[in-house]
Parts: structure tokens; sequence; C-alpha cells
């Protein structure tokens, strides 16, 4: 198992297809990433979501018992 | 037979609190299988002796593509499992598997496009297997489609899954296409029956490459089905009380 280029602008041209093969890498890895970030943010949106719900609840709770 | 196993693994709360265990350890596995893999195509693999360079896109393309396939089969037996035993979590991962698997199959016919073209002298050929592929990303679209397309939220999974169980038809039609029509499209270079048509060399790193989008797939899969989760089951008590201990273990380590 050998590297196959003689340098990085030899790896980067890849004997002239190297735009082919790049674009189809980056454009892969952008597409991977959000697949992987998207659900993560989201996931974090809806946890904060429920937690003021829950503080919400809490206070009205706090609330009632003062009152009685 | 006792089928509690099955009831549990139907269980959203279940599939959460398992997922948290393992789900970081399967995100490493896959970064390095995905980087080690991509590296060793892309920089150590032996060029070939027709296509040249070209033929690197390979490690992304096939593994995409099997994944765009493999994922539309789970998808559509999700569905099933949700008509035939109207089970909640099942018909979560339908919904998440379509975006996911459209992506895929997006990136398939993607990075097949820029093969084609030093290749195959052009961009998009209406060949069989791409065509095929194509009405898959259409079916895909189509599934993430009609789950917004009704008010009713099980009105729109019931549609879903039909649909998802009607399009598996086009599954085998794409694996089998560039046997039935012999147009463009390169015969398979890996086979259930036969040693694979290519040098070990280039081989082991596609393989490498293939588990690791097979995990990839199963780690993104999971993530957004945990995102439902939590959104759909917001009012329990067990999701309350595990926000609420993330928030207190927040606070403490603020203060």
């Amino acid at each position: 198992m050998n590297f196959q280029f003689d340098n990085v602008s030899h790896m980067l041209n890849m004997d002239g297809h190297g735009a082919y093969v790049w674009t189809a890498v980056v454009v892969t890895v952008l597409l991977m990433t959000w697949l992987i970030i998207n659900p993560l943010l989201q996931g974090r949106n809806v946890f904060k979501e429920i937690a003021r719900e829950v503080s919400r609840e809490q206070l009205r709770q706090d609330a009632v018992k003062e009152g009685t | 037979m006792n089928w509690n196993w099955f009831y549990r693994m139907g269980s959203p709360r279940w599939f959460y609190e398992s997922t948290s265990r393992w789900l970081p350890w399967l995100g490493a596995l896959t970064f390095l299988l995905l980087a080690g893999g991509l590296v060793w195509g892309l920089a150590f693999a032996p060029e070939d002796a027709k296509q040249g360079n070209s033929f690197r896109i390979i490690y992304l393309h096939v593994p995409a593509s099997f994944l765009a396939l493999a994922g539309y089969f789970l998808m559509a037996t999700a569905g099933a499992i949700g008509l035939i035993w109207k089970m909640k979590l099942s018909y979560m991962v339908m919904k998440c598997a379509a975006p996911l698997g459209a992506v895929l199959t997006f990136l398939a016919l993607f990075t097949g496009a820029v093969w084609g073209k030093p290749t195959w002298g052009s961009y998009w050929v209406w060949d069989a297997r791409v065509t095929s592929m194509l009405i898959l990303l259409f079916l895909y679209l189509g599934v993430l489609a009609l789950q917004y397309a009704f008010d009713s939220k099980d009105v729109g999974n019931k549609a879903s899954a039909i649909l998802a169980l009607v399009g598996t038809v086009n599954i085998p039609i794409i694996y089998k296409s560039v046997d039935w029509w012999f147009t463009l499209h390169q015969p398979a270079t890996i086979r259930f029956t036969e040693a694979p048509s290519m040098h070990p060399d280039m081989f082991q790193p596609l393989l490498v490459m293939i588990l690791g989008f097979y995990c990839f797939y199963a780690v993104a899969l999971i993530l957004s089905v945990r995102v439902e989760i939590l959104a759909r089951e917001r009012k329990t008590s067990w999701v309350r009380e595990r926000v609420k201990q993330a928030t207190q273990n927040t606070l403490g380590a603020g203060l």
C-alpha cells in the first residue's frame, strides 16, 4: 500500500480528474455533516422548550401553594 | 412464544434510554471508519487502469447507493410494522428515514453525475439504473410530502406507509437494471454469489466505506428518531424527569 501521488498538488489535480473527485467529496461531506448536525440542533431546541414548560409549571405550582 | 422483547422495542422510552448509552461509541466508530476509508480510497488505493483517478468516486458513490436502497427497505418495513401493530415508534422511524434516504439517493445521483462526466462524457444519461434511482428519489420525497399532507398525523402515517410499501417494487428493478437493460451503467462490482470483480487493494477500502456508511446511517437515523421521541413524549413524566435532571446538571456546572 503506497501513497499514489507525488505531492499535494498532484493529489488535488489527480491527472485532470481532481475537479470531479473533489466536488464529489466536498458535497458528500457537507451533506453528511448536515445530517448529523441538524438533529443535534433540533434536539437541543426541543430540550430547551420542554425545560421552559417544566419551569413555568413549577412556578405555577409554587404560586398555588403560597396562596393556600 | 414470548413477545415481550418485541413490545419493549416498541417503547419510545426504552429506545431513547438504551441509545443514550451506546450512541457516542457508535458515532466514534463511524467517524473512524469513514475518515480511514476515505483517506485510504482517495490517496492509497491504486489508480484504475481504464478510468484513471476518476474511479475514486466509487468510494462515495457505491456506499451512498447501497444505503439509499437499504434505507428504503428499512423505511418500508417500519411502515408495515406501523400499519400492522400500530406502533408509534415504528412510524417515527419511517418518518425519519425518508429525508435521510432522500439525501443519500441525491448523493448517489450527484456523485454518479460527476463520475459520468469524465467516464461517459455526460453528467446525465437516461440509463436504466440512473432513471430508476431518480424514481427512488421521488418515492422518498413522496413519502416525506405525504407526512405533511394531512391534518391528522395518523392518516399521514398510514398514507406514507402505503406509498413506501408500494414503492418497494422499484428496489429489485434498480438492483437488476444493469443486467436487464445493458445500457451505460457498469454491472455491479460486488455480488452476493461471486467474488468481487475488483482487485483487493481497491476493494478493501470500499468495504470499509460501506461499513462506515451503514454505521453513519444508524447514527443519523437514531439521532433524528430521538428528537422525534422528545417532541412527541414531552408531556410524559420520564421526559420531564430527564429534562429536569439535565437542567440541574448544567446549573450545577455553571455555579
